[in-house]
């Protein structure tokens, strides 16, 4: 409380102390200017910050001119968001663009968006984004007009997508066959006009074509339909005619960038769903052709992978099923794999592409039949080998054989990959080594053994067939003959057979009156002897059916074609056949067959001179009073019946036994053994009845 | 504006009962309501006038700052945009060798504004405690700040100026950023500020002590 500065006279006024007032009351009006200043402020703030959008980021694989704050975000050439930064992903692996993008605009970006970055592009297919170039760059996105779930995280691309998010148009996908090509971003034309378009082709995990979407737009889409074929125009033909020369090119666009257009040959083709694959062929004559010739079935494809790199197997050679053509080899390549081989040899794989339909199969003639079909057989021993295709030029083809024995291999699914086709041993040889093994098996035959196994063979053969010996035989024979024949036109003989029918009528009675057991014992035994003659006639000749035997086995052994075994075979038979006509006894032969016969002779002579016909006849006049005995013992006739008929069984398999051999041996052994037959029973005859002609009949 | 030079003690209005008329100049004794001249409201002492003093110094620097956040100029020339704030936009010039301007730009658009802030606040701070060895330095410095801030508004005439030259439709224009509005406004709320101080009460050294409720 200071003392007051009062200039005037009055008394000090009282002093009012105002109650103490309040906290704002003395406040200047003027404090409303900053307080509306930071509500409005406040206000600004608030508003600003809640009509902010969402954040996104889109990682790129490039930067391509993105800056922060400036690149825009557009969607149908509108601006509605922008970069706020831009920096890398963990790693430094990506560029990440975290853009803001409008509120209005945010709910729309779900997972269908799809992000790219606008630049100026100078292609084939002509010059886009040319703004960008006083602009710079900004990204475009693309998404569909349904609000979806938020996503935050994007991956975008370079280059537009094919198909944006939200248009509506057929989706398909085209793929190489054979050796075809196809140029990205190229255009789908149809009588000039674009139609259509397709993405960036890639290849197939496998390699073995290349594939790429393709968009048809929607106002075209009636133009597909499952019969539709596609090819290529890019480039140009050129063809020499009668004509001349013609270069055909479809436009000078698809001639530098590419093209694809299409026909529809046939009608009736079904309407195509999204996601059809077609094939591209090469020219308009392979599509053409394509629809008559193929099926419209996937072919099957296998793995086969072969042992032995063989050079020949090309892309396109046949694969073969019972000689049937079933399909071609799609792809070769080369296989080194430790893990599944445990060597790291280069081996052959091939892929097939069997046609399903051409196994003629019942029913649905599908892939997954067909592999069916073969799983089937590969258990029953079907394998895979590669097999000469043609001697001239070497090629191979692969055949699917039935292998007898082979061990156990199934043909099974390999998920991602082709199921491998169990392999066998390849029938395949060069031409030119087949011939060479050829000649040098030749070469190496003992050619000259067994000439000298021949030479000897003749020179043995005519040693024995110009013996003096030989050479005499006939003569004796001759001789003999005539003896005979004079003997048999002797008087005495030609009244053989009266006394003979005589002593027969006898010997009918008696047999019927035969009494005498001893008489039917010595019948019996002198039968025994006739077949012991007959068991060693068998045995004697019993040699001659084993060298026939062995002949036909040589023959046998021949006629497989064992040219070596062949030659050995015929040097062992010559070998031995030298041997046996070199042994004494044969040798020997033919001075005993002279011998028998000059006996023969001098026995016949003696039978004449000597008054045997004479003894015959006296003996059958016996042999009448003896068949009156031996009547008496004709009970045991049977018996000797039975006896004989086993003789006779037993000279039938003698018989027999020759005629396993060939018509000609058994011509010769037939001659022989009756000559031989002959020359015996002459022999024995003339000895028996130069002994005793009565013994026989009288028993004695 | 007259100083004496001597340093004599100066005799306040207040301190010999009398009051000038902040119109017509006119001096009254003290107690007069009214101007008997002009008919201005008589006021020896304005205390309520610090209570405007700090509400337009708090506009001004609430103003400043987004003077100086915001962008003062937009380049556009053909091939890029460019906004620069104030500060930013004389660091740019300073790159580019020209650090005159640079300088210049500094000193006017930065340092004197903030001086001017400072200014204020002490000078208002300064009248609840009296000092009166520095009464005229006091002085003086109110003096500089009223008589300086309306130059402050130079970087406005420069906007003005470069925004309606350079109009070349796509090839390069410049237009003013929001900075300019907001700088412009927190030079007239600093002028306002400044006009609202009452100078009168620097010389009030002890007289605050005997009866600053007394006003009438």
């Amino acid at each position: 409380m200071g003392i007051p500065i009062n200039m005037s006279d009055t008394p000090p006024e009282v002093k009012v102390k105002s109650a103490r007032k309040l906290f704002l009351s003395g406040a200047s009006i003027v404090w409303i200017i900053p307080i509306l200043a930071l509500v409005a402020a406040l206000g600004v703030a608030i508003s600003s910050y809640n009509s902010r959008g969402p954040v996104i980021y889109v990682e790129f694989d490039k930067g391509a001119g993105i800056k922060a704050g400036e690149t825009e975000l557009r969607y149908r050439d509108v601006t509605v968001g922008r970069v706020e930064e831009v920096g890398f992903t963990t790693g430094l692996g990506k560029v990440v663009a975290t853009i803001r993008v409008d509120k209005n605009v945010g709910p729309f970006i779900d997972a269908s968006a799809s992000f790219w970055i606008v630049q100026p592009q100078v292609s084939a297919q002509g010059i886009t984004g040319l703004g960008t170039v006083l602009s710079g760059v900004y990204i475009e996105g693309s998404w569909n007009d349904e609000i979806g779930e938020f996503a935050e995280r994007f991956v975008g691309s370079d280059a537009p997508p094919l198909i944006r998010a939200g248009q509506s148009g057929l989706q398909i996908a085209f793929r190489t066959v054979g050796n075809g090509t196809l140029t990205d971003d190229a255009p789908i034309l149809y009588r000039g006009i674009e139609v259509g378009r397709i993405g960036k082709a890639a290849i197939a995990p496998r390699g073995n074509f290349a594939i790429v979407e393709a968009l048809i737009y929607e106002e075209h889409r009636n133009l597909i339909n499952s019969s539709t074929r596609f090819w290529d125009t890019s480039g140009f033909s050129l063809s020499f005619g009668p004509g001349g020369a013609e270069v055909d090119f479809e436009s000078i666009a698809t001639l530098i960038g590419g093209g694809i257009t299409f026909d529809t040959f046939v009608s009736g083709g079904d309407r195509v769903q999204d996601g059809t694959v077609f094939d591209i062929f090469p020219t308009k004559e392979d599509a053409r052709s394509a629809v008559f010739n193929a099926t419209d079935v996937e072919p099957l494809m296998l793995n086969v992978i072969f042992d032995d790199n063989v050079s020949g197997l090309a892309v396109g050679a046949t694969v073969e099923l019972s000689g049937l053509n079933i399909g071609e080899v799609d792809t070769l390549s080369g296989i080194v794999d430790f893990d599944q081989f445990g060597d790291s040899r280069v081996r052959l794989n091939a892929t097939l592409a069997i046609q399903p339909a051409r196994l003629g199969l019942p029913g649905d003639v599908t892939a997954e039949s067909a592999f069916a079909f073969l799983q089937d057989r590969v258990v029953n021993g079907l394998r895979a080998r590669l097999a000469s295709a043609s001697l001239l030029t070497g090629g191979l083809k692969v055949e699917l054989v039935v292998v007898d024995n082979a061990p156990t291999a199934r043909l099974v699914p390999a998920g991602d990959n082709f199921p491998v086709m169990p392999t066998t041993k390849n029938e395949t040889s060069d031409a030119a080594a087949t011939v060479e093994g050829v000649f040098s098996r030749i070469n190496n035959l003992p050619i000259e053994e067994l000439l000298n196994s021949a030479i000897g063979l003749m020179n043995s053969l005519q040693a024995f067939v110009g013996s003096d010996e030989l050479q005499q035989t006939p003569r004796d024979v001759r001789t003999l003959i005539n003896e005979v024949t004079g003997l048999v036109s002797s008087e005495s003989v030609q009244n053989i057979p009266v006394s003979l029918n005589a002593t027969l009528s006898r010997v009918e009675t008696l047999v019927a009156t035969l009494e005498e057991e001893q008489m039917a014992a010595r019948l019996l035994a002198a039968v025994d002897s006739v077949s012991e003659a007959a068991d060693s006639l068998t045995t004697s000749t019993e040699g001659v059916p084993e060298l026939i035997e062995e002949m036909k086995t040589v023959a046998a052994n021949a006629s497989e074609l064992e040219l070596q075994q062949l030659v050995d075979e015929l040097t062992a038979l010559t070998r031995s056949a030298d041997q046996v006509i070199g042994t004494p006894d044969a040798v020997a032969l033919p001075g005993s067959l002279k011998d028998a016969l000059d006996e023969l002779n001098y026995t016949l002579r003696e039978l004449r001179e000597g008054g045997a016909v004479e003894n015959v006849n006296r003996t059958l006049a016996s042999a009448r009073n003896a068949a009156d005995n031996i009547a008496v013992s004709a009970k045991d006739l049977p018996q000797i019946v039975t006896r004989l008929t086993s003789v006779f069984t037993q000279a039938e398999r003698t018989i027999e036994g020759y005629n396993k051999g060939d018509e000609i041996s058994r011509t010769a052994q037939e001659t022989m053994r009756d000559i031989q037959k002959a020359a015996d029973a002459l022999a024995s005859l003339a000895r028996t009845i130069e002994r005793n002609p009565n013994s026989l009949l009288l028993g004695r | 504006m007259e100083f004496a030079g001597k340093s004599q003690k100066i005799l306040s209005a207040r301190e010999m009962g009398l009051v000038a008329c902040t119109r017509c100049t006119r001096a009254w004794p003290i107690g007069t309501p009214v101007c008997q001249r002009c008919g201005h409201k008589m006021l020896s002492r304005d205390f309520g006038s610090m209570q405007r003093v700090w509400a337009f110094w708090v506009m001004g620097l609430l103003c400043y700052i987004p003077a100086n956040a915001y962008p003062m100029l937009k380049t556009r020339t053909l091939f890029q945009v460019d906004e620069s704030t104030i500060v930013g936009g004389a660091v740019e010039l300073a790159h580019h060798g020209a650090y005159g301007i640079a300088f210049i730009i500094l000193l006017a658009s930065v340092a004197i504004p903030l001086a001017k802030f400072w200014a204020i606040a002490f000078l208002a701070v300064s009248v609840k405690r009296p000092n009166a060895e520095a009464q005229r330095s006091r002085h003086v410095m109110y003096e500089i700040v009223e008589y300086i801030g309306r130059w402050s508004m130079i970087d406005i005439f420069v906007v003005a100026i470069l925004s309606s030259l350079v109009q070349l439709k796509t090839l390069a224009t410049i237009n003013p950023g929001p900075a300019s509005m907001f700088f412009a406004l927190s030079v007239i709320f600093t002028m306002l500020s400044a006009q609202a101080f009452d100078s009168r009460l620097i010389w009030d050294t002890n007289a605050s002590d005997g009866d600053p409720d007394q006003h009438v």
